[in-house]
């Protein structure tokens, strides 16, 4: 009896574990250099993130060139490095634990937002239940399907973002076609008035007659 | 996840994030490492202020979002501090389903184990089924907006050439009523 409880505890508790790392999209702006720091637990953990760059404030595509994305190990290397990027999505397996640095490079003035998100996950492989005997074979199941949800999870949340660039993008289409066509028009029947008005003048007494 | 100080001299650091309506409890979990003195605000996206800690090195606060938006936790450096001292924040920020209170689910309801397990990952699942149906609303605005400025674009491209040659025409017989008043032709 008092095994059973302590297995539940002890499964409880290393399940909480994978639980902690939950976070919901950040939104960051980016003026030069912006970095996010996590930890990573144990080795072997799978890190898998994405970033969009949002609410871009430009008018022409090739007025900003993107963002330059990094990813620090820490032990210094650099695992990911990304130039001119705006969004992407990047997994990699932890070589070692310890604290990892996303990093974040503007080369332009202009600051940019942009939507991150980032899940840590840990599955108790079949080596720890040699070592750990409350760990029973269920809990590598049961983590592994929690791990495939949060890959699921973790895609939903790049989509949204994208999906929020892409409306942006779709209601700036929509007030560009409207408002420049009517101004369109405007200009159009402005520009001939003033051609009327000026010929007009071209032909009136105060000028002389048969000058032109 | 921690957000650092950087190379560059800070005073405030601005955590925000997008946060739907009605989310349930959020949770939001920091402590400052190092000199420890912050000034912490969060505040809705219509401007509340929902929680201020001064002088704070560690806390935890907990709400329930009302309106759907940008949230902000902004932290200050305490102006006690050298300008350049780097001061490092921790932060566990957890919204949804990830910020339920399981203990408290688990002692009411008494489940426990593999059981208790299975119920987060069914609120996952609901939570992913959710994001499905919200992703798959968007697309059907966007698609609709789409298709309008599709048929805008082709209508008042051959509009454009109609006020063109309307407006030609115009000027044609003004100029030609205009010199034949002034018995010019």
């Amino acid at each position: 009896m008092e095994s059973k409880w302590g297995k539940i505890w002890g499964l409880i508790g290393l399940l909480l574990l994978n639980f902690v790392n939950n976070v919901s999209s950040l939104s960051l702006t980016i003026t030069k250099v912006e970095c996010v720091y996590e930890i990573v637990r144990s080795e072997g953990d799978i890190v898998s993130g994405n970033f969009v760059v949002v609410d871009h404030h430009i008018f022409w595509s090739s007025d900003h060139p993107g963002l330059d994305f990094s990813i620090t190990s820490p032990g210094g290397d650099i695992l990911h490095n990304l130039k001119g990027t705006s969004g992407d999505k990047f997994s990699f397996k932890a070589p070692r634990s310890g604290l990892y640095q996303f990093c974040f490079h503007n080369p332009l003035s202009t600051p940019e937002t942009i939507a991150f998100y980032i899940h840590i996950g840990h599955i108790p492989n079949e080596h720890n239940l040699a070592k750990n005997e409350h760990l029973d074979p269920i809990n590598v199941k049961i983590a592994e399907l929690r791990e495939a949800l949060e890959a699921v999870t973790t895609e939903q949340k790049y989509l949204k973002s994208r999906d929020a660039v892409h409306r942006s993008t779709n209601e700036s289409t929509k007030t560009r076609v409207i408002g420049y066509t009517v101004g369109e028009y405007m200009l159009l029947t402005i520009a001939s008035v003033l051609q009327v008005i000026y010929i007009r003048r071209l032909f009136s007494k105060s000028v002389g007659y048969n000058r032109i | 996840m921690r957000l650092g100080g950087g190379t560059h001299e800070w005073r405030v650091r601005v955590w925000r994030a997008s946060l739907g309506e009605g989310l349930g409890i959020t949770m939001f979990d920091f402590n400052v490492i190092y000199l420890g003195l912050a000034l912490l605000w969060v505040t809705s996206p219509f401007g509340n202020n929902l929680h201020h800690n001064e002088n704070a090195t560690h806390g935890q606060f907990a709400f329930t979002t009302s309106e759907s938006g940008n949230y902000l936790a902004c932290f200050w450096k305490d102006g006690s501090h050298q300008k350049d001292s780097e001061l490092t924040l921790g932060v566990d920020w957890k919204t949804g389903i990830a910020a339920k209170d399981w203990e408290s689910v688990a002692k009411k309801e008494k489940i426990e184990g593999v059981e208790l397990v299975l119920r987060r990952l069914k609120g996952i699942v609901e939570t992913i089924r959710g994001n499905l149906i919200y992703l798959r609303d968007r697309e059907a605005d966007m698609r609709e907006v789409s298709e309008a400025t599709n048929a805008r674009v082709a209508w008042f491209s051959i509009m454009s050439l109609g006020v063109c040659i309307v407006v030609s025409v115009l000027q044609i017989w003004y100029l030609k009523r205009y010199f034949v008043k002034k018995k010019l032709i």
